[in-house]
């Protein structure tokens, strides 16, 4: 107990310096291994390599231009999910109508690994924009819809009654009661889809190509130019990373998120 | 209590199956009634002929087979090597401060986006499908294990000290087992990203495999059997799930959360 209490007095400096230890020695071990021939350059191109080919594709603006044509279809199909799952699982809490008609859909549904209805969206959104982004709202969907569910259902029902019973009108019970109560559980949903969304547009690119990011990863592995994949990979990993740290902001800042 | 029994009616099999039928039969009607195009919707009718013809033959249940052979044996390596990680990050402080940086640095890519880079060093097949499965499957597993050791009460931990737990029994008698509902839901989680790892990377590159037979369906313009083809696929995710809920809640009959849903 007590080295377990010391270790976590090591200071926060101590693990910081540890982990930024542990990326550069993986740094390092990639560069030495390429360098040294261990791997062709083909398989695994020297960390210099990639970064100098991230610039060279960031300066010729091809990069930026996929990660924004990305991230907006990601951004769209997660609004729309947004937009229809909140009040879906908010309406499924409040009536008991709309739990029995969507849940066995919804139960049915939320396990299936969505992209296999890749072609089914191909065939009736076509290859660009339309398809994926319909299909990264169906993917976000369904977590979205059970964490409102969720958050709705577990709002303290003495707060809705006694809302009620001073007169509060239904419309008054929904946006001052049961919303702020949800916010912080709805919000972690929304956490949730986030990178579902991300993974879905990217899969749905490289699958079905139409420009983005995955489809240039696909593009680029297909002719063999490895520093292009890794430059790309790198980039995504540090979008992931980006998004979900504001999220995390965005989380802790959003006024109404107060932790019961 | 009233309530309760009102919830129940609905709750029943047959009134939980009752919405989806009825969905069937509208859809059936609008495809009869020409409201949609054959060649894009086909109608139950149609789909549940081809999926008849299908399951009649070979090819999709051999390619299904593939398909959760893959994805079962990434599921496989991949959670026991996250309980042993995320047990290793729970318990040494060290270990942790070295590991976070690459589990938080992976945890948010996704893993599709290293199937070309598999593809690149194992060629098309079934090694690189078991590679993106598994490294999808490693992180959940991972994060959800070391929260569940984390939170270890130390009650719990001076009271099998008290009574003399070696360190290494106290592993199996104390942590694991408190760590095992996180465990189980961090495998739920990985359950539902391997398959759809292995369907993407099979829809990405690869000779067979149901990911591939889906494309392929696609491709020749065969849509009825397209869609019986999808259909199989979410009825199989949807029977996994199921199985792993049932199996949770046998092996956590003792745990307090298993006495609010009995």
């Amino acid at each position: 107990m007590s080295s377990a209490m010391t270790a976590k007095a090591v200071s926060q400096r101590g693990l910081f310096a540890r982990s930024l230890t542990s990326v550069l020695v993986i740094v390092a071990i990639w560069e030495a291994a390429a360098r040294a021939g261990l791997a062709s350059s083909l398989f695994l191109p020297p960390f210099t390599k990639v970064i100098a080919e991230w610039w060279t594709v960031c300066a010729d603006g091809s990069l930026p231009l996929d990660l924004v044509v990305s991230l907006s279809r990601a951004a769209v199909g997660l609004c729309l999910a947004t937009v229809i799952g909140v009040p879906l699982g908010i309406a499924m809490a409040r009536s008991r109508f709309l739990h029995w008609l969507f849940d066995p859909v919804i139960a049915l549904a939320f396990p299936s690994p969505k992209i296999a209805f890749l072609p089914i969206f191909i065939l009736w959104f076509g290859i660009y924009s339309l398809s994926k982004i319909l299909l990264v709202a169906f993917a976000c969907v369904f977590p979205i819809v059970i964490g409102s569910f969720a958050a709705a259902t577990s709002v303290n029902r003495v707060l809705i009654w006694s809302a009620a019973s001073m007169g509060t009108s239904s419309a008054g019970v929904l946006f001052r009661i049961v919303l702020p109560a949800a916010w912080p559980r709805i919000f972690a949903a929304l956490r949730v889809a986030l990178p579902v969304s991300l993974i879905t547009t990217f899969t749905a690119e490289m699958v079905s190509g139409g420009g983005g990011m995955g489809a240039t990863l696909m593009y680029s592995q297909r002719f063999f130019e490895s520093p292009t994949v890794f430059a790309y990979i790198l980039t995504m990993l540090g979008v992931g990373l980006l998004l979900d740290f504001l999220m995390l902001k965005l989380q802790a800042a959003s006024a109404w998120s107060q932790p019961s | 209590m009233q309530r309760t029994d009102r919830a129940s009616k609905l709750a029943s099999p047959v009134g939980r199956v009752l919405p989806l039928v009825l969905i069937g039969l509208l859809w059936q009607a609008a495809s009869c009634v020409g409201l949609v195009d054959p060649s894009f919707l086909p109608s139950p009718a149609r789909i549940g002929a081809a999926a008849y013809d299908l399951l009649a033959g070979r090819e999709i249940r051999d390619n299904i087979f593939i398909t959760l052979w893959r994805a079962g044996l990434g599921l496989a390596l991949g959670s026991v090597a996250g309980v042993w990680l995320g047990l290793m990050m729970a318990r040494s402080p060290v270990f942790r401060a070295y590991a976070a940086p690459v589990v938080g640095g992976t945890y948010s890519l996704p893993k599709s986006a290293l199937i070309p880079l598999f593809i690149l060093w194992f060629g098309i097949g079934t090694v690189t499908t078991v590679c993106a499965v598994f490294l999808a499957c490693l992180l959940p597993m991972v994060v959800n294990t070391a929260q569940g050791v984390t939170s270890t009460p130390r009650v719990l931990v001076w009271g099998a000290e008290a009574f003399g737990t070696k360190p290494r029994a106290m592993l199996w008698q104390v942590y694991l087992p408190h760590a095992l509902p996180d465990i189980f839901a961090g495998l739920r989680v990985a359950l539902g990203f391997s398959f759809v790892l292995a369907i993407s990377s099979e829809m990405i590159a690869s000779t067979n495999g149901i990911g591939k037979l889906i494309f392929m369906y696609g491709e020749n313009g065969a849509y009825d059997y397209m869609f019986a083809a999808i259909a199989c696929v979410v009825i199989v995710a949807f029977l996994a799930d199921r199985l792993l809920l049932m199996l949770t809640e046998k092996s956590l009959r003792w745990h307090e959360s298993a006495r609010g849903s009995a």
